[in-house]
C-alpha cells in the first residue's frame, strides 16, 4: 500500500488512555517534501498524534507507515534510526555540555561507528556536519556556550538543530515556534521553509497557533476531540466552518 | 591534548613509578602506595558510571569482593599463574556483572542504585553466612601469585609496580572510552536520557556496557588485591565499601577520571594515617568529608577549575 511520494501514512489510528479517547481513527498521508501541518485546539490530540509516530506511544488501533514500513510500536530510537526525527514543544537538549557537543553528538549518532564495538575507541569524524548545522542557524558564535545558557529562541533552534543532526527524511516539529515572540515566529517559521526545502525534507508540524501554518503549510488537517475534523490547502482550511467553529465555538452559541 | 598536559602526565607517571626509591618508602608505605593505587584505579572506574553516565552504584564492591574471591579460589588450589587468576576474575566478575546491569539499568535513579545495592547484599550475605568459600573467615594463607614461573608477585615492591601497570592501563582504557563515540553518549545519557533515545540511541544498551566495563576494572583489580594481603573476606564487599568508593569519586571531583584516581588515594592515605593516631578515625574523616563536600563541590580537582575558572566536569 506504499503509495509512490507517500512518507508517512497514518491509517485511521486510535490511541486511548483508559477510557479516554485522544485520538478516534485518525487518518491522514504525508506526501514526500510536503509541509503538512495539524492543528487544532488545545486537548485536540496533537501531541498524542506526534507521540505515536514518534514511539513514546503505542497506537491503540490503526497503522501507522513510514516509506512503506510499519512503524506501529517500535521504540523511538528504531524510529529515529529509520529517519524520523522529532523535535519537542517544550525545549528538550542537553543542558550542561556546550552547543557543539548537543549537535556533535546528535549527529554522530548515524556516523558508520554508530551501534558498532569500534564506537568505544574511534571519534567519528562528524565536526563538520555540526558545524554546519550551528552556521544555518546561527548558533555558530555561540557554540562553545553550555546550552542551558542559549537564550529560549536560541534553545529552539539548537531543539532543530539536534533533530537535523540526525539526517531524517521526515521531520516532525512540535510547536517550533512556542514561546517565539511574533518577529521570532515569522523568522524562525521563513528559516524552517528554507531548510526543508534545501535539505528535501518532509516535515509534519504541530501547531496551535493557525497564523503560523498557513504561511508555510502545503497541507493542513485539523483535529478537534481527537478526530480529525477537515484536512485541505491552508485557503480551504481558512474558510472551513467546521474549523471555525471548532476554534471559536458554535455561531450560535 | 596540549603539550603541557602531556608534559604534566609523563612527570606524574615517572614521579609514581620512582617513588619506591624514596628513602622512607618502607614495605608498610609501599603496601599503603598499593592500596592507594588500587582505590584510586576502581573510583576511577566508578566515574565512568557516575560523572559520566550520571548512574549511582552502590554495589561496586561485590564486583571488587568477587574478583579478590575468584583469585583466592585459584590459589588457594596451587593454580597461581596470574594470567589464569586475572582471565578467572574476568569470567566470574563478567558473568555477575551481566546480570546485575542487565537488571539494574532498567530502572532509573534511586532505583539503579537499589538494585546494585541489593545485587551486591545477596553477593555479601552468602560469603559471609555460607560457609561454601570460608565464611566470615574467607579464603586466608594465599600463597603469592606468579608472573611467569619462577616469577612470583610476592614483595610489596613487585605489587606496587604491578598495581601502578593495572592503574595506568585501566587509566588509558577509560580515557579512550571517553573521548570515543561511546563516552559522549554516556554524557548524552547523564544529560538527558529521553532525548539521546529520540536521537537514535538504545539507551539501555550503552548503560549496560559501561556497567559491565566498570565492573569489569573493578573486578581485576580486586582480582590483584589477595596477591598483596594473601586473604580474601567477606569484608571486602561490605556495602560500607562501595560507600566508600562513592565517597572517592566525589572528593575525587566527578566526571573527570583523574579527580577520583586522588579522591581514592586521597582517602586511603587519610584512613590510614588519622587511624594510627585516633580510634575515632571515622569522626575525623567525616569532618574532613563534610568539610569538602561543602567547601569544595567539584572535588579537589574542582581547586584547579575554580581557580582557572575552567569548566571542571565531562564534557562530550
Amino acid at each position: 500500500m506504499a503509495r509512490d511520494g507517500v512518507v508517512l501514512e497514518i491509517d485511521s489510528v486510535s490511541k486511548s488512555f483508559g477510557a479516554l479517547a485522544a485520538l478516534s481513527s485518525v487518518s491522514l498521508a504525508v506526501q514526500a517534501g510536503q509541509i503538512f501541518s495539524v492543528i487544532g485546539p488545545n486537548g485536540a490530540g496533537k501531541s498524542t498524534l506526534f507521540n505515536v509516530v514518534s514511539g513514546l506511544h503505542v497506537p491503540t488501533r490503526g497503522r501507522i507507515r513510514f516509506r512503506g514500513r510499519d512503524i506501529g510500536g517500535l521504540e523511538p530510537e528504531q524510529i529515529n534510526r529509520l529517519g524520523v526525527a522529532k523535535t519537542f514543544q517544550i525545549t528538550n537538549i542537553f543542558p550542561e555540555i556546550s552547543v557543539f557537543e548537543n549537535v556533535r553528538v546528535a549527529a554522530q549518532s548515524r556516523a558508520r561507528e554508530s551501534g558498532r564495538l569500534a564506537s568505544l575507541w574511534r571519534q567519528p569524524d562528524v565536526e563538520g556536519a555540526a558545524s554546519e548545522l550551528l552556521q544555518a542557524f546561527g548558533l555558530a558564535a555561540r557554540r562553545d556556550e553550555p546550552a542551558e545558557n542559549l537564550s529560549h529562541g536560541e534553545q529552539r533552534y539548537l531543539e532543530i538543530c539536534l533533530a537535523l543532526a540526525t539526517e531524517p527524511t521526515l521531520l516532525l516539529l512540535d510547536e517550533p515556534t512556542a514561546g517565539m515572540t511574533p518577529g521570532e515566529t515569522r523568522e524562525a517559521t521563513a528559516l524552517i521553509r528554507r531548510i526543508a526545502t534545501a535539505r528535501g525534507l518532509t516535515v509534519l508540524l504541530i501547531e496551535h497557533d493557525m497564523s503560523v501554518v498557513m504561511g508555510i503549510s502545503d497541507r493542513i488537517a485539523v483535529l478537534h476531540f481527537g478526530e480529525k475534523i477537515a484536512e485541505g490547502a491552508p485557503e480551504q482550511i481558512r474558510n472551513d466552518p467546521n474549523v471555525i467553529e471548532a476554534y471559536l465555538g458554535p455561531p450560535d452559541a | 591534548m596540549s603539550r603541557a598536559l602531556t608534559w604534566r602526565a609523563v612527570l606524574v607517571w615517572a614521579a609514581l613509578a620512582a617513588l619506591p626509591a624514596l628513602p622512607f618508602m618502607s614495605k608498610f608505605y609501599l603496601l599503603l602506595a598499593f592500596d592507594a593505587l588500587l582505590f584510586g584505579a576502581i573510583a576511577m572506574s566508578l566515574d565512568l558510571l557516575m560523572g559520566y553516565t550520571g548512574l549511582v552504584s552502590f554495589g561496586h564492591a561485590a564486583f571488587f569482593g568477587l574478583g579478590a574471591y575468584a583469585t583466592a579460589v585459584l590459589l588457594e588450589r596451587g593454580i597461581v599463574s596470574l594470567w589464569v587468576c586475572l582471565l578467572f576474575a574476568v569470567l566470574v566478575v563478567g558473568l555477575y556483572a551481566l546480570v546485575v546491569s542487565y537488571f539494574s539499568t532498567a530502572r532509573r535513579g534511586i532505583y539503579f542504585a537499589l538494585l546494585t545495592l541489593i545485587f551486591a547484599e545477596v553477593v555479601y550475605t552468602f560469603f559471609r553466612y555460607t560457609q561454601t568459600f570460608g565464611g566470615s573467615d574467607g579464603i586466608q594463607g594465599l600463597p603469592a601469585p606468579s608472573l611467569a614461573p619462577g616469577f612470583a608477585i610476592d614483595t610489596p615492591l613487585r605489587n606496587y609496580y604491578l598495581v601502578l601497570v593495572y592503574l595506568g592501563l585501566a587509566y588509558l582504557v577509560c580515557r579512550i572510552l571517553v573521548t570515543a563515540h561511546f563516552g559522549r553518549v554516556l554524557v548524552a545519557i547523564r544529560e538527558n536520557e529521553d532525548r539521546a533515545r529520540f536521537l537514535g540511541y538504545n539507551v539501555q544498551r550503552y548503560k549496560m556496557a559501561v556497567c559491565m566495563i566498570s565492573a569489569l576494572i573493578t573486578g581485576l583489580g580486586g582480582a590483584l588485591y589477595p596477591g598483596r594481603s594473601a586473604f580474601a573476606t567477606p569484608d571486602l564487599m561490605l556495602w560500607t565499601v562501595s560507600g566508600e568508593l562513592i565517597i572517592m569519586v566525589m572528593i575525587g571531583g566527578l566526571g573527570t577520571l583523574v579527580g577520583p584516581v586522588i579522591g581514592g588515594a586521597f582517602f586511603v592515605l587519610l584512613q590510614e594515617k588519622v587511624s594510627s593516631y585516633v580510634d575515632w578515625y571515622f569522626i575525623v574523616i567525616g569532618l574532613v568529608l563534610i568539610f569538602i563536600v561543602l567547601f569544595m563541590p567539584r572535588g579537589l580537582l574542582g581547586i584547579r577549575g575554580l581557580l582557572g575558572g575552567r569548566r571542571w566536569r565531562a564534557t562530550a
